[in-house]
């Protein structure tokens, strides 16, 4: 640390002291770690690529891959349209409104997956409230919402929003309120304004948010599993019955591979095109 | 004025499921009904006297700040290696560090799973810490590299021409004017590990269990209304939290 401070000599030692010890243990307790998935995926329980070719060519998980990726753009396209209006707000109407709105956002960021997926459970549940102001309103037993793709869908869309909302504010914060000002005083009505300046200064939130919301649902475990059906099964349940039930290391590596592939690729085309620092940063 | 209706429905999303909770946490129904059909304390007492929650509520506290000065250990000083330095390599570096964010949690779950099994860690705490505290690394270096870049170096030349030494220049000037971001980083660190659900479903196992561990097995296995209790307590700790931090930011605006 004491060297640190003398900047006039660059050395580079002093910086791999500093960051040595880091370096080191996300090496060995993260890189060889997955290193290992990727090694079994291959050679459990023999040499090749069998697991791989069946997880391409079997229906059963060609179909989970498929509504995986169909489940995570249908949350992401959810999340932008809600998140959208709350960014907006936030950034446009500074006051008693936007500070609540900020506070709310942040309550459920911060309130864990596990309590946001039980009050689901609750709300859509036989017992619960839409069950029985369907059944106040005199429309009969309300449908079956719970265990449903309904249900999974509202509570990773739940779950997921104030990330997307956080994402959005974040870029949207930056952009000059003079840019629209000058609209305005060119003649340019709100809408136009809008449209024509706002909108488009703000689509790196809505790439940023976008991505951090498909990648994570990419992954999304717990949720889906407690609210939804066996049927429209996501990939990391895939994962989890394969070790949990039937100990198929192999194949259940060669799964998280697949996902892991998945979410590389998505975030490499993101990175070509926008660079991963902004993403961070 | 649109836009204004349409955010607060938004909010309004957002929040109901969350503050529904509250009133379960105090029914006396045997299973998920709302509204409750009665109010008593009764799932309070249980939660408090059941070993069963309490076991995994301290294993989660336990776990959470293990992981926390783990993290710390190894982000503070790679954050002032990676600020400070220009050297060959960086890119990696920062790659390697931000890794665990781009891996699904599940990947990194099984990842451990067979790892940590061989090493024969699964299902204690050490081995939930030393997963949770690799996962907090990237949050906690984003934070803390931030802080750091903000950091005008000057106050520290400053220092040191007039005669402090290195270490007494450290202690005395960096540290304090770094130790609001060293806090959240650390405060991210804890909540990261304290949420975190997947990997803790992987490896906890019975010994180590933790809190979500517990509220997923429980929501899965036997529906016990005990979890309305527990949710109770941490959406009170989140709302008792962000209420800090808004009056802490409010005070500081009208201060500036």
């Amino acid at each position: 640390m004491a060297r640190g401070l003398s900047v006039r000599r660059p050395s580079t030692a002093p910086a791999w002291l500093l960051l040595g010890p880091a370096c080191a243990v996300l090496v060995l307790l993260f890189v060889v770690p997955i290193g290992y998935v990727l090694l079994l995926s291959v050679t459990d329980p023999r040499l090749g690529l069998a697991h791989y070719q069946r997880i391409f060519t079997a229906p059963v998980y060609t179909r989970i891959l498929v509504n995986t990726f169909v489940t995570s753009l249908i949350v992401t396209g959810l999340c932008l349209v809600l998140g959208y209006p709350v960014a907006y707000v936030i950034t446009r109407r500074p006051g008693r409104v936007a500070t609540l709105l900020l506070t709310i956002v942040a309550m459920s960021f911060w309130t864990g997956f596990l309590v946001r997926t039980y009050a689901w459970l609750v709300i859509l549940g036989g017992k619960g409230p839409v069950a029985s102001s369907y059944l106040a309103l005199g429309l009969g037993k309300a449908p079956q919402l719970l265990f449903t793709t309904l249900s999974s869908t509202l509570g990773m869309t739940h779950i997921l929003l104030p990330y997307m909302i956080l994402a959005l504010y974040a870029v949207m914060k930056k952009i000059d309120p003079n840019h629209l000002k000058a609209a305005a005083s060119l003649g340019a009505r709100p809408g136009a304004g809008f449209r024509e300046v706002f909108l488009p200064l703000s689509l790196p939130g809505v790439v940023n948010g976008s991505l951090l919301v498909f990648v994570t649902c990419l992954g999304f475990f717990v949720t889906p599993v407690l609210l939804g059906t066996p049927r429209d099964m996501m990939i990391s349940q895939l994962i989890n019955q394969q070790i949990e039930e039937l100990l198929a290391w192999g194949f259940a590596s060669a799964v998280a591979v697949v996902l892991l592939a998945a979410t590389l690729l998505v975030l490499a085309i993101y990175n070509r095109f926008a660079g991963l620092d902004r993403l961070w940063g | 004025m649109l836009a204004v209706i349409l955010a607060v429905l938004v909010a309004l999303f957002l929040v109901a499921p969350i503050v529904i909770v509250v009133p379960m946490s105090f029914s006396t129904a045997i299973s998920f009904e709302f509204p409750p059909p009665g109010y008593g304390l009764g799932y309070y007492a249980k939660y408090f006297t059941s070993e069963e929650w309490l076991a995994p509520t301290l294993n989660s506290l336990v776990i959470a700040v293990g992981a926390m000065v783990l993290t710390m250990l190894l982000v503070v000083p790679a954050s002032f290696g990676y600020v400070r330095y220009r050297f060959r390599g960086k890119a990696v570096v920062n790659l390697l560090l931000m890794s665990p964010l781009i891996v699904p949690h599940v990947v990194s779950a099984l990842a451990y799973y067979g790892f940590l099994g061989r090493a024969k860690l699964t299902g204690t705490h050490l081995g939930v810490i030393l997963a949770h505290g690799v996962l907090a690394v990237p949050v906690a270096f984003l934070v803390i590299s931030a802080t750091l870049k903000g950091f005008d170096q000057n106050l520290e030349r400053a220092a040191m021409s007039a005669g402090a030494g290195p270490f007494r220049t450290f202690f005395h000037v960096t540290l304090p004017v770094l130790r609001p971001g060293m806090l959240v980083g650390a405060l991210f660190a804890f909540l990261s590990s304290f949420n975190e659900a997947v990997v803790a479903l992987f490896i906890g196992g019975r010994e180590a269990a933790t809190l979500p561990k517990k509220m997923y097995e429980s929501i899965r296995l036997e529906s016990d209304p005990v979890i309305a209790v527990v949710s109770t307590l941490l959406v009170s700790a989140v709302v008792l939290g962000v209420l800090i931090a808004v009056f802490m930011r409010g005070r500081s605006v009208h201060a500036s």
